[in-house]
């Protein structure tokens, strides 16, 4: 049941990720353990205002101190903007204004990182202070201090359908909420450093980043040199899910190790991860829904804001439940970026999804409540199916207009085999639903609305359901390519520039090529992080590598097929046509004859190459010959999970049970990472959902728990070692050999799943994140 | 000049007193399995054992280590010739990023020493020092629950032997 069987040879199989044995030995080389000859070491001097513009500079102090090597200010500093990917960051590198504590003001290097210290309190810095502004509703009243030349709000981001007028008026049952989301942070574990040394005009940039290529892009933009005279070598990141893509702190080691004309690495502390690069928004939903009696939901109005801090530049956080809940008959969605002086919020897994997706489940839930029905009915009856229309259909720059003027502009032979625009391809929550109930044993364990199933003293234990949703890539800032080279000898090489992010994606876009190539996994290896040897690539973001780069790795590998076979039919079988050549195991023999004696392998077609007559090259290059579909306009991934919690009522504690989590992704390309995935993403929502927030100093704004002893992650024991993973593989018309998206619909899901279950133990809906303190108040409010 | 026993070779390091062991560790003695994250004792990532014990060393001066055994992840098992409980890792993907895993199997290595034959709630609470972001939990615990299995059954060998 709900999965497609066919004949793969390495697709689906639980190969053993490719780096497992460094990675368990300890000797996985992260951006913290690289080093290069004759470095120095980079220290960041921080503003210590919300806002402020710096008057006067004195570095003599500092440049006089021996052991340093140079300072860095914004006077040094090309006033070139630059950008990071999805707007997570607009700015220069420095440009003589604070807007956070902790913003970057100037940067030392020195013979070591004490003395780098020491220098930076011999920088003396004179500030005008600026008027400040926190909260982002303040920042968007007129006469609000300015942060940000383009003002400090961005255009909404509006998705409507229908008439919310008439929604409302056909409603049986409405309800309202005004939700506050407090920000998430990344909370890397593993720090991340990076090292720029300049030969030449030429620079090279290690560093532990996602996305290769958009830190390419960000260094040519800050620095306004040639994309090739800079070389990104993007190393393995320790957990990021979205910190590490391309940082300012790395624009400022590039241009310091330009000015001291010497390698130069910048090192940053726990605390500067947490507290001076990004984090989730705060973000606030004020929002409306109405359903009939049987429970058809009428109408959605939502108005959602998001904070940007000091750099983000954000207008939308890519809320793809407004898609899942699309049966809707009514909706509009408003979304506002706003810039406060808070250190710059970016995406984080699952952005929107995770909060803006809360908001939504949390008015659904109320309404099934009201309509007195089931959730996972409620769902099934209100979730979209495969071959609905998708509600995101807003004009945006990159869509030339116009649903319609869009799909005009694309050329029809283009077009001609892609799934129809603009409407669910594949998927849907209904089978993940359904199958998660069943093992969960769903309808046995829910009582009912605000009903415990088990009341013990003070500890009262229920279920709660959530789903979740997210895109499978995104097309707008390029399209993400691969190059798949086959060696003479018969080994292939993938070169695709997803950085390595580690869970897993080396390995699985290997299986990809190895599929598809007719390979065995073990001759294949991967380039990720050199974009001097990678073509251009969006990078491990917004669930695209097994969606986006796992397509045009299949796509290069199957070029590099067409080209291997072409020569084989023409020098080894008599000239017949390539199509009836097939490969198995490395070998290629006649497509109708899978056992024939009659058998060459690739580096027995290769070698003929190396004759005078064909010597064109001795190796074959495989790129994709088409760009893939823009898949924001079909593809989504979806999760449903299931929670059971026990919430002591007199200590406000809450306590993970039992958890049931069930994916659709298409076809799973490696069960094990996968699984890992999903329940990564369980736990990081779980996590959201009972303790993570950033505390904000109420005058400053600077954070106050940027550490990991005051800023609280859940351990093994906060969460059921029993859990479980199943998959549903509907299969993807477009991805490779049928998979897709899948990383961030999780953590969406599992917040709004752990947060039923704690109303349907206590009786009470609780803000996120619920703190034993937070349940507590509630209770006492209710 | 500090005299450090690592992984059963005898290391001469220059020490001030303010350095931690985590630094000399990494820094000096290039064991980059050492991973350091938090540097307040609360991720478990640089966690090692001295004299048998887990410890994390980036709250350790390393006066405090000298003259004691010091096993780090290196000194467990290597590419070739992978420790059990490394395997064990492996088999179950009791990581993603894999940061933290060398401070996890430190950790595992000094719990199964005391309980070679825990259930999996054990497991669950000892394997809670430790911080895994990627959120690798309930795969950790069958790695560990699957690495006590190959250490019950090659110690029982060498009984057997």
């Amino acid at each position: 049941m709900g999965t497609t069987q066919r004949n793969f040879s390495v697709v689906g199989k639980g190969a053993h990720v490719k780096d497992a044995r460094e990675k368990v030995t300890g000797s996985l080389k992260y951006a913290v353990d690289l080093k290069v000859q004759n470095m120095a070491s980079g220290k960041i001097l921080r503003c210590p205002h919300p806002h402020a513009k710096i008057v006067r500079i004195d570095t003599s102090k500092a440049e006089a101190l021996p052991g340093v090597l140079g300072v860095l200010t914004h006077e040094d500093v090309p006033q070139n903007d630059w950008e990071s990917a999805w707007f997570n960051y607009r700015g220069k590198a420095l440009d003589g204004t604070g807007r956070f504590v902790g913003d970057d003001i100037a940067a030392v290097a020195a013979q070591s990182e004490e003395i780098a210290e020491h220098a930076l309190e011999l920088i003396d810095v004179e500030y005008e202070i600026l008027p400040h502004v926190l909260d982002m509703e303040k920042a968007r009243e007129s006469g609000a201090p300015e942060i940000r030349c383009e003002g400090n709000e961005r255009d909404p981001y509006i998705v409507k359908w229908g008439d919310t007028d008439e929604g409302s008026a056909q409603a049986d049952f409405t309800v309202d909420c005004d939700i506050f989301y407090e920000s998430q942070q990344y909370a890397p574990l593993g720090r991340n450093a990076c090292i720029a040394e300049w030969l030449g005009d030429k620079v090279t940039v290690w560093t532990s980043s996602q996305t290769p290529s958009e830190l390419r892009d960000g260094v040519h933009e800050a620095l306004g040199i040639p994309l090739s005279k800079v070389r990104v070598m993007a190393m393995p990141c320790g957990s990021s899910f979205g910190q590490w893509w391309s940082n300012n702190f790395m624009i400022i080691t590039v241009l310091l190790a330009r000015k001291i004309r010497q390698a130069v690495k910048i090192e940053l502390t726990n605390e500067e991860c947490m507290a001076t690069v990004k984090r989730r928004h705060l973000e606030r939903t004020r929002g409306k829904m109405g359903c009939t009696k049987d429970g058809q939901i009428t109408f959605a109005q939502i108005d959602h804001l998001i904070d940007n801090g000091g750099y983000g530049f954000k207008d939308d956080v890519g809320f793809f439940c407004v898609d899942m809940w699309g049966k809707a008959r009514n909706g509009h969605y408003a979304v506002h970026g706003i810039n406060t002086n808070l250190v710059t919020a970016g995406c984080m897994r699952g952005v929107g999804d995770c909060t803006l997706g809360a908001s939504v489940e949390r008015l659904a839930d109320r309404l099934a409540e009201k309509a007195d029905m089931d959730p996972v009915d409620f769902r099934i009856k209100n979730q979209i199916v495969a071959g609905d229309e998708l509600r995101m259909q807003h004009s945006r720059d990159n869509m030339k207009g116009n649903r319609d003027a869009y799909i005009a502009s694309i050329p029809p032979h283009l077009r001609k085999d892609w799934p129809e625009l603009f409407h669910l391809s594949a998927g849907g929550t209904r089978a993940i639903l359904e199958r998660g109930a069943e093992a969960f044993r769903w309808k046995e364990r829910w009582k009912g609305w605000a009903t415990p199933h088990t009341v013990d003293g003070p500890l009262k234990r229920a279920v709660g359901v959530g789903t979740g949703a997210h895109v499978c890539g995104v097309e707008f800032e390029g399209s993400s390519s691969a190059m798949v080279r086959i060696n003479p000898d018969g080994s292939a090489k993938v070169h695709c520039a997803v950085g390595r992010q580690g869970r897993g994606s080396e390995t699985t876009q290997c299986q990809v090529a190895a599929e598809e190539l007719g390979l065995p996994l073990d001759m294949i290896e991967i380039e990720t992080g050199d974009t001097d040897s990678c073509p251009w690539n969006h990078g491990s973001l917004a669930s695209s590598t097994m969606y986006r780069t796992g397509w045009a790795t299949r796509a290069a590998s199957n070029d590099a097929r067409r080209q291997l076979l072409e020569i084989a039919a023409r020098e080894f079988f008599d000239g017949i046509a390539p199509e009836e050549l097939d490969i198995t195991d490395g070998e290629i023999h006649p497509k109708e004859e899978p056992r024939s004696n009659r058998r060459f392998t690739f580096s027995q077609v290769l070698n003929e190459l190396r004759s005078e007559t064909l010597g064109q090259t001795s190796s074959i290059t495989g790129r994709p010959a088409v760009p893939m579909p823009p898949s924001t306009t079909f593809a989504r991934q979806f999760g449903a999970q299931f929670a059971e919690v026990e919430v002591d009522v007199e200590t406000g504690k809450i306590k993970i049970l039992d958890f049931v989590a069930v994916q659709d992704s298409g076809t799973v390309v490696n069960p094990q990472v996968l699984k890992n995935q999903v329940i990564g993403g369980a736990i990081c929502g779980a996590g959201f959902a009972i303790y993570e927030h950033l505390v904000f100093d109420e005058e400053t704004g600077a954070i106050k728990n940027a550490n990991l002893l005051d800023y609280k992650l859940l351990r093994c024991a906060d969460f059921p070692h029993q859990a479980q993973v199943l998959f549903e593989e509907s299969p993807d018309p477009v991805g490779p050999f049928g998979a897709r998206g899948a990383g961030e619909s999780p953590i969406a899901a599992g917040i709004s799943a752990v947060s039923q279950a704690v109303y349907n133990a206590i009786g009470v809906w609780v803000d996120l994140p619920m703190t034993p303190e937070r349940v507590v108040r509630a209770l006492n409010a209710a | 000049m500090t005299m450090l026993k690592v992984n059963n070779r005898t290391l001469e390091v220059t020490s001030r007193p303010d350095r931690t062991l985590a630094d000399v560790l990494r820094n000096d003695l290039g064991l980059i399995g050492v991973r350091v994250s938090c540097s307040e004792g609360e991720c478990g990532s640089c966690t090692v054992l001295v004299g048998g014990e887990p410890c994390t060393s980036c709250l350790m001066l390393v006066n405090q280590a000298e003259g004691q055994d010091i096993t780090t992840i290196e000194g467990i098992g290597s590419q070739d010739d992978l420790h059990p409980i490394q395997q064990a890792f492996i088999e179950e993907q009791g990581f993603q990023c894999a940061f933290c895993t060398p401070g996890f199997i430190m950790s595992a290595k000094a719990f199964l020493a005391e309980n070679p034959n825990p259930t999996a709630d054990e497991v669950s609470v000892a394997m809670s020092g430790n911080i895994c972001r990627c959120g690798a939990y309930p795969y950790i615990v069958r790695s560990v629950l699957r690495a006590a299995e190959k250490l019950r059954k090659s110690s029982g060998q060498q009984a057997a032997e």
